[in-house]
């Protein structure tokens, strides 16, 4: 680079300055690539900026300055010689003198600090020059920011490792002085964040320190509390926690603050502001943390009087809430955060430790003296929960400790006792050292059974706790609820001690909660004791199995009357039984199938003894609901499950769904019992689909005995079923032969079918349709100048399989029903028929991870609903027949019944008119779905629902009047829009219909259901309030 | 006489006020198609299974729907015909059901009455005792033809409370929003619990000055309040 070249590149700095940065900024890095590969010197800069230096305009002075720093600060820390680095060093103290330059002149010396040929001398000129000339209180805050930086650069350069002791001990005491200078006053955050840094630093790595400690300490603790709000549209982000923590950190820096920072903060600790003193707590906190066990000895009895005052005054769990707006403003920021009464035990737990580790006999006088001042609390059973959380937290420090606060506790508050009061108080506060074994020792985990735990003092005491405890359970009275819960709850959470209970013991739990399982009627007793069994069954499945499972199986008796009884007191009922094991062996594998096997085994026996079928349906029912919770669980139903199960139960169901009447004759129960049978075949393992497939057509179709072609036969449901549990690509030759079969059988002989037969053929029609034979084979069949009522059955069930699996030709055969739908003879069935298409039968589903059983779409809703709603909407509003009108409107609101309502959105102007006139159709169902769909309106729609206001109020009056087609769904449904439409419609246009609405409803205060009457009181009451303020 | 009679009430739970037996079961069934057997098998798989979203249940509402689909085609409403006993079961889905009256009883009144809000504490009159099951009288032929009477006697929780007649408005205006015109509805003071027994149970029986208070929008407000907590 070339004299003139220089200058040129000088101009063009000064120029772009403060409008062009990026310009300036490249012009910088030009000049310093220059003096790197030495065809120019920086002096010759200072010299190209002389004119600027001199210059009268105090603008040109400054942007010199900055072009010569933002050189600087781009050349390599060793590339100035010593001889420039000096020479620069004077140019810019000489300049520290022209006020207008501060800010330039210190970023200069920022930049040239970290020079690795700067010497030491000059170092301590420049924190001399700090330390005599520099004034903060006559700077702004981006000037302030400089002398922190030039600090931090000698500090990183000096005092972090590999400086020579020599040279640090020079400077030491003059960089401390001069940091207190600077960070005196100081107020900006970002600023204050740089000083808390730097103080930390000083403390932690100076020498010396001890003679500066209390004006370091004070340069932080004037700052304490942090009161700090960020700005609107602050581009630093410096956020409220992160001043916290920084000065935290500092004051927490060295143990030389000890003294001055407990003293202080324990003066703090006395605000009324829940706020300060949380940040109070969370700072003594990280002092016992850090400071150690010298300064807690020094401390402890303050901290310990000022924590306890803390901790006996928050009595409740709802005010120390209240009074922590901390905690719930901070809470989505820091998930660890400690509420005010939590971090005043966290830190005497911490106080424990530290003296416990730092010298045993002070540990003891402090453990004494803490205990002495709480044992008068066991004795006057005053503040025995605070107490024993303090204890409990002392205890969490180590195993030691731990026996130390068993040994001396227990025998305090750990007796037996019959007076309900103190025994409530007793398990209440033994839980807190449950707590704290849990927290040295570990949770229980089936990894961890046999793992032996080290020797505690809470052993000792097991058969006493639980003699407490079982005393609680078994021989309260039944009334005492609260006392008989908490033991349950207490025995639940011993169970996660790890190492404490023996499988015996645990055992006997079991055996209690199921027992009180059985005779409590109360639901907190019920829930309790459901929630212990499920806690046990995660880690000691087996046993659950064993004392708890099968005593509940075995009580399950072969005959409906028979009385069940338990501890020779109490009936128990059969439902409460399966209740129970339902509720609890949801996602447990060995409980599940040990539960299906055996009532398999025992419906197969029940159902053989006449009048059982009623017991029969409750156990078929909770088979089936195992099965349906667990279908989808591999941990608990995986292939090889699935075929042992099918195994075992299946030839039990098939003995009775052929032979029993309480199952065949009876429409759930064999409806329900043939769902279980898909379950037992949809989860076998692929390879055995094609031989069961191959079996269950010669059983009932070709060779068994069962042979459903032949006759009707009820049990073409349960074929049906299982068909549809198996692979669609299975082998399936006289699939068409079946196919057509059926629809022969159906036409020859459904006059003389009962509904049920017929259903379960209708059904293998739809599950044949949708996944085994082709669409144009079914479409063969169809027949459509065959206007019979089982042919359009026929029809429909075939079309649906169709429509489940969208297929192409579905939607113009679903146009041909609608045409239907203008028939006189046959339109009000066909509309009725239109349910069918989008009826969920739950063997039809799809299940998450099965893809071979079905050919159905998860939308075939939408596309159905899409493909049919504008024919249906034109040829309503083009037919003038009332009669046909009804037809369509019929068909429509059977079909949005079933429709998920994200899928009728998009039609929701077109439909809001046919929806209001469906609600004058003689027709309850059509009443109901047209409700239903209004009432998603409703809470979607806002807007449609004001504009029609006027329209849909007097409507909803007389639906909510006894009438032929109003039956109780639709009275109840209309009441609840009355009260929606206060939700959503403007207070201005509801308080127009605010009289007639109550006047209008007098009359259903008197209507006949109860149910009824008790929505009518809600819905008034509501527009009894319109516009009223309750009074403050 | 116990000056404080019920001074210091052990304070009920919500879950320990009386409540109507098998009421969640049947309001629970209402949503679906019914009949008299489906109800049977409903309410029996509700004892093992709380929960309407239970697949079993589903499967039988699907079962009955897809058995009761085809009926015969109706009439159409006339004014001048009158429909046959069975259409009108057919069409209503419930018909039986509907001809089940439910009377009203103590314990729909005491439903109404037990969550209003003492105007003093954050509990309800039901948790303070100030209003007992046992303490209503309901007389209702169920023919809504006949006058109907329900007495409650209240019990404040000192002798000397300012606030029961407010405690008394808040139960009247809460009847009569809640009740057919039918009903007279007398509110009294239970025997021996208030010093100013009489004078107290006229004005709470007072009518004109019932409707005096109620035009009070200061007075209105506060009752408003009490009523907000009602279920």
């Amino acid at each position: 680079m070339t004299p003139d070249e220089l200058n040129s590149a000088v101009v063009t700095f000064m120029a772009n300055l403060n409008i062009d940065d990026s310009k300036a900024n490249e012009t910088a890095s030009t000049v310093t690539d220059s003096i790197v590969h030495r065809s120019i010197k920086l002096l010759e800069v200072v010299v190209a900026l002389k004119d600027y230096f001199l210059s009268e305009n105090e603008v040109e002075r400054k942007k010199a300055l900055t072009c010569l720093t933002t050189i600087l600060a781009k050349t390599p820390k060793d590339h100035l010689s010593k001889n420039e680095c000096s020479v620069i060093f004077q140019f810019y103290q000489s300049k520290l003198d022209d006020q207008a330059l501060a800010k330039e002149v210190l970023e200069g010396f920022a930049a040239l600090a970290p020079m690795k040929y700067v010497s030491i001398n000059e170092i301590a000129q420049l924190l001399r020059l700090l330390l005599d000339n520099y004034q903060q209180g006559q700077h702004l805050a981006s000037t302030r920011l400089w002398p922190f930086k030039i600090l931090r650069k000698i500090f990183d350069r000096f005092f972090v490792n590999g400086s020579s002791t020599e040279q640090v001990k020079r400077i030491n005491d003059l960089f401390i002085e001069t940091f207190l200078h600077v960070a005196n006053g100081e107020k900006d955050p970002r600023n204050l964040l740089l000083s808390f840094a730097l103080n930390k630093s000083i403390t932690s790595s100076l020498q010396n320190v001890e003679n500066f400690k209390e004006d370091l300490f004070d340069v932080l603790f004037c700052y304490f509390p942090i009161t700090f709000k960020p700005p609107k549209h602050d581009p630093y982000k410096i956020s409220n926690q992160d001043l916290k923590t920084a000065l935290r950190s500092a004051i927490t820096a060295t143990p030389l603050f000890a003294e001055d920072a407990y003293s202080n903060l324990l003066d703090k600790l006395t605000a009324s502001s829940p706020v300060v003193k949380n940040d109070t707590l969370l700072t003594l906190l990280e002092c016992v943390r850090k400071f150690g066990g010298s300064s807690i000895l020094e401390n402890w009895t303050l901290l310990w009087n000022a924590l306890k005052f803390e901790i006996m005054q928050n009595s409740e769990g709802n005010e120390n809430t209240l009074l922590n707006p901390y905690n719930k403003d901070q809470q989505s920021d820091d998930v660890g955060q400690y509420t005010n009464y939590d971090a005043c035990l966290k830190i005497i737990n911490l106080m424990a430790l530290q003296l416990y580790n730092f010298d045993k006999v002070s540990f003891e006088k402090f453990f004494t003296h803490v205990l002495d001042e709480l044992k008068p609390n066991f004795k006057y059973e005053k503040d025995l929960k605070q107490t024993c959380q303090i204890l409990s937290a002392i205890g969490s420090g180590n195993v030691e400790i731990f026996n130390k606060v068993i040994s001396s506790t227990f025998p305090l508050f750990l007796i037996n006792t019959s007076e309900v009061a103190k025994l409530k108080l007793l398990i209440m506060n033994f839980s807190f050292f449950v707590d704290s074994y849990i927290d040295l020792f570990g949770r229980t985990s089936k990894e961890s059974l046999g793992t032996p735990v080290p020797n505690n003092k809470m052993a000792e005491y097991k058969d006493e706790i639980i003699m407490i405890l079982s005393m609680a359970l078994t021989r309260s009275s039944k009334a005492e609820v609260t006392i008989r819960t908490l033991s349950v709850i207490q025995f639940t959470k011993m169970i996660k001690m790890k190492g404490f209970l023996t499988p015996e013991e645990v055992s006997l739990i079991i055996q209690y909660f199921t027992e009180e399982i059985l005779t409590d009627n109360n639901k907190n007793i019920y829930y309790a004791c459901l929630e212990g069994l499920k806690t046990i069954s995660e880690i000691y499945e087996d046993l659950v199995f064993e004392i708890s499972l099968k005593k509940l199986l075995d009580l399950l008796p072969d005959c409906f009357e028979e009385k069940i009884r338990v501890n020779d007191e109490e009936n128990i009922h059969i439902e409460t039984i399966l209740k129970i094991i339902l509720d609890f062996t949801t996602s447990r594998h060995i409980l599940v199938k040990e539960s299906i096997t055996f009532l398999a085994t025992k419906l197969n026996r029940v159902a053989k003894i006449s009048k059982s079928r009623e017991y029969c349906f409750l156990l078929i029912s909770t088979i089936y609901s195992l099965f349906n919770n667990n279908n989808q669980n591999e941990n608990v139903l995986n292939e090889e499950d699935a075929l042992a199960l099918k195994n075992a139960i299946e030839p039990k169901l098939f003995e009775i769904i052929t032979q029993e009447s309480a199952i065949v004759s009876d429409n759930y129960n064999l409806t329900l019992l043939s769902n279980v049978l898909f379950f037992t075949n949809l989860k076998i393992p692929q390879a055995a689909h094609q031989e069961e497939l191959d079996r269950y057509n010669e059983l009932f179709i070709s060779e068994g005995k069962i042979r459903i072609l032949d006759t009707p036969n009820v049990l073409a449901i349960s074929y049906a079923k299982i068909l549809s549990a198996l692979n669609k690509n299975c082998q399936f030759p006289q699939k068409f032969t079946v196919l057509f079969g059926t629809v022969q059988l159906l036409k020859k002989h459904a006059p003389r079918m009962t509904e049920t037969e017929k259903l379960g053929y209708l059904e293998l029609l739809l599950v044949l349709s949708n996944k085994f034979v082709s669409e144009k084979d079914v479409i063969g069949l169809f027949d459509w100048k065959d206007l019979s009522v089982i042919n359009l059955e026929v029809m429909v069930w075939l079309t649906k399989g169709l429509i489940m699996q969208n297929s192409l030709e579905s939607s113009e055969i679903a146009k041909k029903f609608i045409d239907l739908l203008s028939n006189e003879e046959i339109g009000s069935l066909v509309s009725k028929l239109f349910e069918v298409f989008v009826m969920d039968i739950s063997s039809l589903k799809k299940f998450k991870g099965i893809s071979w059983n079905n050919n159905v779409k998860i939308l075939y809703k939408q596309k159905f609903f899409g493909d049919i709603f504008q024919t249906l909407v034109s040829n309503y509003k083009n037919t003038v027949d009332m009669t046909i009108k009804c037809n369509y409107l019929t068909a429509l609101s059977l079909v949005l019944k079933h429709t998920p309502s994200q899928s009728v959105g998009p039609f929701i102007n077109d439909l809001f008119p046919l929806l209001l006139q469906a609600l004058d159709m003689p027709d309850p169902e059509v009443r109901v779905s047209a409700l239903e769909t209004l009432k998603d309106t409703t809470d979607k729609h806002h807007t449609l629902i004001t504009e029609h206001v006027s329209t849909i109020v007097p409507l909803l009056l007389s639906l909510s009047l006894p009438h032929k087609y109003n039956s109780v769904s639709v009275r109840l449904i209309a009441l609840q829009l009355l009260e929606m439409i206060t939700t959503v419609v403007p207070l201005n246009y509801c308080l127009s219909y605010q009289d007639d609405v109550l006047s209008a409803l007098i009359p259903v205060l008197s209507d006949k259901k109860r149910i009824i009457r008790k929505q009518c009181v809600d819905t008034r009451q509501v527009y009894y309030e319109l516009g009223q303020i309750p009074f403050e | 006489m116990s000056e404080f009679l019920n001074e210091n009430p052990d304070i009920l739970e919500e879950n320990q006020l009386p409540t109507r037996k098998e009421d969640s079961t049947k309001d629970l069934l209402l949503g679906g198609f019914s009949n008299e057997a489906t109800l049977e098998r409903r309410s029996l798989l509700l004892k093992i299974d709380h929960s309407l979203k239970s697949q079993v249940l589903q499967d039988i509402e699907v079962l009955d729907k897809l058995l009761s689909i085809r009926i015969p085609p109706e009439l159409t409403s006339d004014e001048d015909s009158l429909p046959a006993e069975s259409e009108d079961e057919s069409v209503a889905g419930g018909g039986k059901e509907e001809e089940e009256p439910d009377l009203i009883d103590a314990q729909e009144i005491y439903d109404l009455i037990a969550h209003i809000s003492d105007p003093e504490h954050p509990l309800s009159l039901g948790q303070l005792s100030v209003v007992n099951l046992e303490d209503i009288d309901v007389h209702d032929s169920g023919n809504q033809n006949e006058m109907a009477e329900v007495v409650i006697k209240i019990t404040p929780t000192i002798t000397h409370c300012s606030l029961a007649t407010l405690i008394g408005l808040g139960i009247r205006v809460r009847l009569e929003r809640s009740l057919p015109p039918r009903f007279r509805i007398t509110i009294l003071l239970k025997k021996g619990t208030h010093d100013s027994e009489n004078q107290v149970n006229k004005q709470l029986n007072d009518k004109e000055r019932v409707a005096a208070a109620c035009e009070n929008e200061q007075l209105l407000g506060v009752v408003s309040k009490m009523l907000v907590t009602c279920k």
